[in-house]
């Protein structure tokens, strides 16, 4: 359980990189509250992908700290963020593309109890009866949407607390769109906490609660979506060229 | 026509194949060319030898088994050599490969594989010398099994082993959770740790599981041939072939490589001549790279 007021996810003066001395994300502070849908907005290049990624464990962290659930797991394993209940989705190449759609779902089963696999299996079914389809498909046979759905139910398989997309929306029509979105509605309605890099931002501050936007590596502005839109610092740092657009 | 080359061909082939396996996994999964892998055979098939002799020392000799050549210690010392053989593997990862990985350049690990077996190499010789050893040295008479064709009991178990061995291991890696997620991480390693994939533990399963091969492999040719140090050696370019030929990270692709390699071998001796043998396998080695470059069952480089 976590402790009221102790953010479930929360990052603080995160300093990353691929290179050492050459770092993408220069001191970024986030968190997201139990529950909460967080964006992270901003222009290319601000560091967005490159700040979930090391939150995931995928790039290499030389400053700051990471806290789930008031845990530190700043310098653990991407697999262990994984158990600790930190799921990512990243933005392209998340399937295994020659595996079937039950492989993918299977692999990712790894770190539960043997008998819980195939239970949770059909719960991803139940909630994408897409995939329940073509479960014996080839994952790189399905259209970019139905992939889509597939990373997000892998993703879900081990019952994370946190829920990280990079871009969730990239490449899709804007009738998935709406649908991926939708879908992480309900989620976050079930009890988990996203938080979601988007482009397509008018799209997820609909859903979001709260927003960052990120300019050169850290959070420039922070505060409810809904208002986003708003601000005009915001509109300054980012949005204002779109809104007028 | 003498069709004896079939039988032949079927034999080395899948002596061939069962070491392609190693080198297949190595490449696709920790994404280098490991020019040690025929010395872990010639490990293996040495490893082997030293425990039937610590056997024999044990127990004194013993029966062969049937018409075979040879008994019960032969296969419990093969399972203890694949056991030493994947040791020796791992001991070499966390030694040399492990550090040169973690740099990111392969063209650094497989220069570090060439000297990882000149340097295994050198210790066989140094340690057993170069001479030819046996793990027996009764003769065997071949039975006639029709067409020509003739087969030795010792053969015949070899071939029966290989079959039970590559059957079993694509079992595992299309049915384990340990495989699927060997394929996984061969496919993409990011998301493979993104997924909640121990990456290490892959890693080591890789190295396990090709050096055991590897000293089956090895043990096998020791019971057919002979046992020399440079046994890998000359196995390593028919090895890489048909690991090509099959498409890399494909486990039955290479068994069905090592087939065709063994085959053409075996027919090539029969046909144009013994000189030639070791031609064909850089032939057909070189004609897929031109024609086919992801081999049979091989996927489009990303």
């Amino acid at each position: 359980m976590s402790i009221p007021d102790v953010p479930i996810l929360d990052v603080r003066g995160l300093i990353a990189g691929y290179e050492p001395g050459l770092s993408i994300v220069k001191g970024a502070s986030i968190h997201a509250d139990e529950k909460e849908i967080v964006v992270i907005l901003g222009p290319n290049g601000a560091g967005k992908s490159s700040l979930i990624k090391a939150i995931a464990g995928l790039v290499p962290i030389t400053g700051g700290e990471v806290l789930l659930d008031g845990r530190d797991i700043t310098h653990g394993a991407a697999h262990l963020r994984v158990r600790q209940g930190l799921a990512f989705v990243p933005q392209t190449e998340n399937i295994f593309p020659l595996m079937t759609v039950e492989e993918n779902l299977r692999v990712a089963g790894g770190v539960l109890q043997r008998g819980e696999v195939q239970a949770r299996i059909d719960e991803t079914y139940t909630m994408f009866p897409d995939l329940a389809r073509q479960r014996k498909l080839a994952a790189g046979s399905l259209s970019g949407g139905q992939r889509q759905m597939l990373a997000v139910g892998r993703a879900l398989i081990v019952h994370p607390r946190v829920l990280m997309l990079d871009e969730p929306s990239a490449g899709l029509s804007p009738k998935f769109v709406e649908m991926v979105f939708a879908r992480l509605n309900e989620i976050r309605r079930a009890g988990l906490t996203i938080v979601l890099v988007e482009q397509n931002a008018r799209a997820a501050l609909a859903i979001g609660d709260r927003a960052y936007v990120l300019v050169e590596g850290r959070e420039a502005h922070e505060g409810r979506a809904a208002t986003l839109w708003e601000d005009p610092v915001v509109a300054e740092l980012y949005l204002g060229k779109r809104r007028h657009a | 026509m003498n069709l004896q080359f079939i039988v032949d061909g079927l034999i080395s082939g899948s002596l061939i194949g069962l070491g392609a396996i190693g080198i297949t996994l190595t490449y696709s999964i920790l994404r280098f060319s490991n020019f040690a892998h025929g010395d872990f055979m010639a490990w293996g098939a040495y490893g082997t030898l030293s425990v039937v002799a610590a056997i024999g020392a044990l127990v004194g000799t013993t029966a062969p088994i049937g018409a075979l050549s040879f008994g019960w210690p032969l296969i419990l010392a093969a399972i203890a050599g694949m056991i030493m053989t994947a040791c020796l593997a791992l001991l070499l990862d966390w030694l040399l490969f492990a550090r040169l990985r973690d740099k990111g350049q392969s063209i650094i690990v497989v220069m570090a594989s060439f000297g990882a077996s000149m340097a295994l190499r050198s210790l066989l010789e140094f340690i057993f010398t170069s001479s030819p050893t046996y793990f027996s040295r009764g003769i065997q008479m071949a039975i006639p099994i029709g067409l020509g064709i003739r087969i030795t009991p010792d053969q015949m178990v070899m071939l029966a082993t290989t079959i039970v061995l590559v059957t079993a291991m694509h079992l595992f890696m299309s049915r384990s959770q340990t495989g699927r997620e060997m394929r996984a991480y061969s496919q993409n390693p990011a998301l493979a740790r993104v997924v909640g994939i121990n990456v290490d533990r892959v890693v080591r399963a890789t190295w396990i599981i090709g050096a055991a091969l590897a000293c089956a492999a090895g043990v096998m040719v020791g019971i057919l041939v002979q046992i020399r140090p440079l046994m890998g050696l000359d196995l390593l370019l028919p090895m890489f072939a048909a690991a090509i030929l099959g498409g890399i990270g494909s486990v039955p692709g290479a068994v069905l490589g090592g087939l065709i390699i063994g085959l053409s071998e075996a027919a090539a001796v029969q046909l144009i001549g013994a000189e030639w043998r070791a031609a064909i396998a850089f032939a057909i080695l070189m004609a897929v790279l031109l024609v086919r470059p992801m081999g049979l069952f091989g996927r489009a480089e990303r």
